[in-house]
């Protein structure tokens, strides 16, 4: 459990790696309601697709540079030869960044969604769908970046997107079912079925590679 | 393998494009032993290092290492978090609570430069402060890769002063170093 320590103490003093991204939601979300005409019913209409692609990017944002500066420091030589699993670490490394980014944009997903639905259920069900679809695209970026690693953000973002746009999908289909009542909580179970797959893989395959790019 | 053997090295190559670096090299390191690894620049040392260490996988052999051992690594990078201060990198490699510690931040005269930025430390001192992980190492084996490039006369007789120390306590010893040491190293590759 060292390596939360280490990785509170280094986010404590960089901020700009957490707060950036939950900023860019938030000028996301305050910035859409400003592009269309101010009538609440215009505003429902696309205000979820807007929601899910403010989490996606803020995502995408969160992880750009992950593991650029342990690789170019040395750091992940000194995690590769300790006697703890690397891809575990990875994994808690990722959940920090979750815990301090995709909890605090799920919180304000929750808060525009009522403030914009001022439906308190629908919101209340929007705080879950955030959690859980933040924590998978964090997951994807996380693999982008890592095929990327050194050779920019930019290439990672894109190999990483053709992977989210099926959970971008379930997320617009849940949506639907949230609004006519019909299987939400199915769409919820399929969510936390890919990430509990995910957040095993991801870390597993992310180690393989940085291995890869050390060498 | 013998008992008090740490790392056992068997007939590793390793090339680059069809460039080899070495070709079926095999050594065997032992409590209290030192290898100075020498070579010409871009000969393979540091790689071979990488490669006891398991970072990088050789083209053909095998290392064998002590069971559970614990490595101390100190490579060209130093592993510093620059924007962090020299206290924060302290604990970041876990030694705030070592008993050892005001002792040798004393001996590096690093003390008075606890609250200041690692980017604004000079590159000796960056140095010094990489190096307390290994003056204040619990590992069986060290694998340091140039540790005396950037350091003053005093630290480098600390330095050697201290691996020649741990060889005595039955540590052992791997290391690169273009710049002449007094440390008895029991044996010698040369790559070329």
């Amino acid at each position: 459990m060292e390596i939360l320590k280490v990785e509170f103490l280094k986010l404590r003093k960089k901020t700009r790696i957490w707060l950036g991204p939950i900023l860019v939601f938030w000028l996301i979300m305050i910035a859409y309601p400003l592009t269309v005409e101010l009538l609440q019913d215009k505003l429902q209409i696309g205000f979820f697709s807007v929601l899910w692609i403010a989490i996606l990017i803020s995502m995408m944002l969160a992880t750009e540079d992950i593991f650029t500066e342990d690789y170019n420091d040395g750091s992940l030589e000194q995690t590769i030869i300790q006697e703890s699993s690397f891809s575990t670490n990875i994994g808690l490394k990722v959940f920090i960044y979750w815990f301090l980014t995709g909890i605090p944009v799920s919180i304000l997903s929750f808060i525009f969604s009522f403030g914009t639905t001022q439906n308190f259920g629908l919101s209340l069900s929007i705080f879950p769908l955030a959690l859980i679809s933040s924590y998978i695209f964090l997951n994807l970026f996380v693999l982008g970046n890592s095929l990327s690693l050194n050779k920019g953000s930019v290439l990672g973002a894109i190999v990483t997107m053709p992977i989210a746009l099926p959970v971008l999908i379930v997320l617009g289909k849940s949506i639907t079912a949230l609004q006519f009542d019909i299987n939400f909580e199915g769409f919820i179970l399929l969510l936390l079925g890919s990430l509990s797959i995910i957040i095993v893989l991801v870390p597993i395959v992310v180690s393989y590679i940085i291995r890869a790019h050390l060498e | 393998m013998t008992d008090n053997s740490l790392i056992t090295a068997k007939t590793i190559s390793y090339k680059i494009n069809e460039n080899k670096l070495f070709h079926n090299l095999s050594f065997e390191l032992g409590e209290g032993c030192a290898l100075l690894i020498k070579g010409k620049n871009g000969s393979g040392k540091s790689t071979l290092l990488r490669i006891i260490l398991g970072i990088t996988v050789p083209t053909k052999g095998n290392i064998y290492k002590a069971a559970s051992i614990q490595i101390c690594y100190l490579g060209h990078k130093n592993a510093l978090k620059s924007y962090l201060t020299m206290r924060d990198n302290i604990d970041l490699m876990q030694l705030k609570n070592h008993k050892e510690l005001n002792y040798y931040l004393d001996l590096l005269s690093l003390k008075k430069h606890l609250d200041v930025t690692v980017s604004s430390l000079s590159f000796g001192q960056q140095k010094k402060l990489a190096l307390l992980r290994v003056f204040l190492n619990t590992s069986k084996l060290l694998i340091l890769d140039e540790p005396f490039v950037g350091l003053d006369d005093a630290t480098h007789e600390q330095l050697t002063n201290f691996l020649s120390n741990e060889l005595i306590m039955g540590k052992g010893l791997i290391f690169t170093s273009h710049i002449p040491c007094e440390i008895k190293a029991d044996s010698l590759v040369l790559i070329n």
